[in-house]
């Protein structure tokens, strides 16, 4: 890998880690109030938004903690950015059907349009890409 | 597939379900209480961070009205007088320092609850249920689709001043 691929791979490994550890922690914290923001998509029937609210942190924290520790990397940029994908679905849903909340994708009952969410995601999904693609290139 | 990418799929997906453990084992005990509609019996069981109201839903929300349940509506007054739910009781969240008191003359602490507000995206049911536990109330539970919800399901609706 050329040093400059490893500078990237690198940078956004720790970029992508560092993001989803702290979304993961800052749900996690306050998990009534990100049931509220699930619950705003109308998309899970009421009890399943706790179930979401539940588990989805803890999840985002493990991708996390791996990509920023270098250990199963590309298991946990896959994870990134198959969890990036479907928000990414769920938004253009949001946007499609018009829907005025908040993306509850960090901070819990934060401000973040649905349409500014999904332009973030999108760099979010670039990101997981190429931390997969260039650990790839390199002995694991 | 070749073997490298099997691990990779099943890494990640050992990575989703560790995640789903632990959320479940953090928080298990709420959730027990979201899907069974229960809530603890008493404040000593319950660790008063712990309290939270109760989502229900349409349904449910026709059901325990007709047992009984007393309905609260978290909006401003002026709201309330455009048009509430049927036998909805006028808490605007903002006033509630200067009606609780009023309200507890009235409502007793082992009535079922039901507050809502403007539907969805409105917080403001959700706050004043988590208020009416720490005030003492012992069942709450939040209508989150709230008035909205009701009008658009062509159900009855009062108005008038509370």
């Amino acid at each position: 890998m050329s040093r400059f691929a490893r500078i990237a791979y690198h940078l956004s490994r720790l970029v992508l880690g560092g993001l989803f550890l702290y979304a993961g922690l800052v749900k996690a914290g306050d998990m009534t109030t990100f049931a509220r923001d699930v619950a705003n998509y109308k998309i899970l029937p009421y009890s399943w938004n706790y179930l979401v609210a539940a588990t989805l942190p803890y999840i985002e924290f493990l991708a996390g903690l791996l990509l920023l520790a270098n250990r199963r990397v590309r298991p946990a940029a896959l994870v990134t950015g198959g969890l990036t994908a479907v928000f990414m679905l769920i938004l253009a849903s949001v946007v499609t059907r018009g829907l005025d909340i908040d993306c509850g994708c960090f901070r819990p009952g934060g401000h973040t349009t649905a349409a500014q969410a999904l332009w973030r995601d999108a760099g979010i999904l670039l990101l997981s890409l190429v931390t997969y693609r260039l650990r790839g290139r390199s002995a694991p | 597939m070749t073997a490298e990418t099997r691990r990779i799929l099943l890494e990640a997906a050992v990575i989703v379900l560790l995640g789903v453990v632990l959320g479940l084992s953090f928080n298990g005990r709420l959730l027990l209480n979201v899907f069974s509609g229960r809530l603890p019996q008493s404040q000593e069981e319950a660790e008063p961070r712990a309290l939270y109201p109760v989502p229900v839903d349409l349904a449910g929300v026709r059901e325990l009205t007709a047992a009984g349940a007393v309905l609260v509506d978290a909006r401003a007054a002026e709201l309330y007088a455009d048009g509430h739910l049927p036998g909805a009781r006028s808490l605007p969240l903002g006033e509630m320092d200067e009606q609780l008191e009023a309200f507890r003359q009235t409502v007793p602490t082992d009535a079922v609850i039901i507050t809502y507000c403007n539907g969805y995206g409105c917080p403001d049911s959700f706050d004043q249920g988590v208020r009416l536990l720490e005030a003492g109330w012992r069942d709450v539970r939040v209508f989150e689709g709230g008035y909205p919800e009701w009008r658009d399901a062509g159900l009855p609706v009062e108005q008038g001043a509370p």
